[in-house]
């Protein structure tokens, strides 16, 4: 799949924005090969400039999850309050602003709705919100979803901290660390949020931490792939945020390298129905190429 | 005035590692060129956070991109 039918009609090429002309000449509009994130930087992306911070690792995840998607022109990306909705906004993807943390609850209407409305199309539902918008304040619809079996993908983009309301301390801050809101230091371990998903019945849950562009693009595509068929995924990622962590810039990958061999270690739990049915498509995949 | 990176088009030309471009966090901004063999940066777009300059300098050893101060044009 690509995202063939967002090629214009003929004659009609000329009156549309440059944005959209620019994404049908050399981005991935109208051509049917598969968006490839590891050729990132040498086509134009779905997602456009955005507003977040300079060397901000959410942004990062962000275009690496736009260039991964299997199904681009079939899929609906929701949203919640939080850094990563700014940039999750800017793409040429249908995207759903909820309000703070009901971003499963809709996400699970809407996957119902769609069954209904396209049963003979595969539509793909993805909510990507922050530790703030699945762990605290959206914590029980989250799980309500998860244990309902809602066919649809979440994926946490854990930056560890309140970050664009200065600094307040999440339940997915490490134990101990002082935050400009939270002078006294968190008292609490972070939750086990990939330890819950398991629990409540995700039939796919990844932790990662973006330091490999191929291994990112493949879990999400994994995570979008089996949810599908078998029941809810979840993927839980690392993204620092440099503002309120202090962290330089230019550091923020090799602070990344460093979590990653500290406490964000690749971990990949899914079900047996679900790595035999993975196995087979990555197969046909690589038979096809 | 702002900080943006720039790639010394003739260094990189003669490696063939893309890997730069693969960890810019803005989307359409340090594109690789096919023909020039090289990466380039769209400056307007560059937010100046100098991730490239770790990747290509630190890991990398190459030394390819350089921070640069430049004046918004009138």
């Amino acid at each position: 799949m690509g995202l063939r039918y967002l090629q214009p009609a003929p004659g009609f090429k000329e009156y549309l924005p440059k944005d959209y002309v620019d994404l049908i000449d050399f981005g991935p509009f109208g051509k049917t090969d598969q968006l490839d994130a590891t050729k990132l930087g040498q086509f134009k992306e779905i997602v456009e400039e955005h507003p977040m911070c300079a060397g901000c690792f959410m942004a990062y995840f962000v275009r690496v999850f736009y260039a991964s998607l299997p199904n681009p022109e079939d899929t609906i990306v929701l949203g919640t309050a939080g850094c990563a909705r700014l940039a999750l906004s800017q793409a040429a993807v249908p995207f759903i602003y909820g309000n703070y943390g009901d971003t499963n609850a809709v996400a699970s209407g809407l996957t119902r709705a769609l069954k209904l409305r396209f049963p003979d199309k595969t539509k793909d539902v993805v909510a990507i919100a922050g530790d703030g918008g699945l762990m605290d304040i959206g914590f029980s619809m989250t799980m309500h979803s998860w244990f309902r079996k809602e066919k649809f993908t979440t994926i946490m983009v854990d930056n560890e901290v309140y970050g664009n309301t200065g600094g307040q301390e999440s339940g997915m801050s490490p134990k101990g660390v002082q935050l400009k809101m939270a002078p006294k230091g968190k008292k609490f371990d972070k939750i086990p949020a990939t330890e819950l998903a398991k629990q409540a019945g995700c039939v796919y849950v990844a932790k990662l931490a973006p330091t490999n562009v191929k291994r990112m693009a493949k879990v999400i595509r994994r995570a979008i792939l089996a949810a599908r068929e078998f029941g809810p995924t979840f993927i839980h990622a690392y993204t620092s945020c440099n503002i309120e962590y202090s962290i330089p810039t230019e550091e923020v990958l090799k602070d990344a390298r460093e979590r990653e061999k500290k406490d964000f270690g690749f971990e990949e739990y899914m079900t047996d129905e679900v790595r035999q049915y993975l196995e087979e498509i990555e197969k046909k995949e690589k038979a096809n190429k | 005035m702002y900080y943006v990176a720039k790639v010394d088009e003739e260094k990189c030309s003669t490696y063939n590692c893309k890997q730069c471009t693969l960890f810019c966090p803005e989307a359409n901004t340090l594109m690789f060129d096919e023909e020039k063999n090289t990466a380039w940066v769209n400056e307007p777009r560059c937010k100046g956070c100098a991730l490239c300059v770790y990747v290509c300098s630190d890991l990398l050893k190459r030394d390819c991109i350089q921070m640069v101060m430049v004046t918004a044009e009138d």
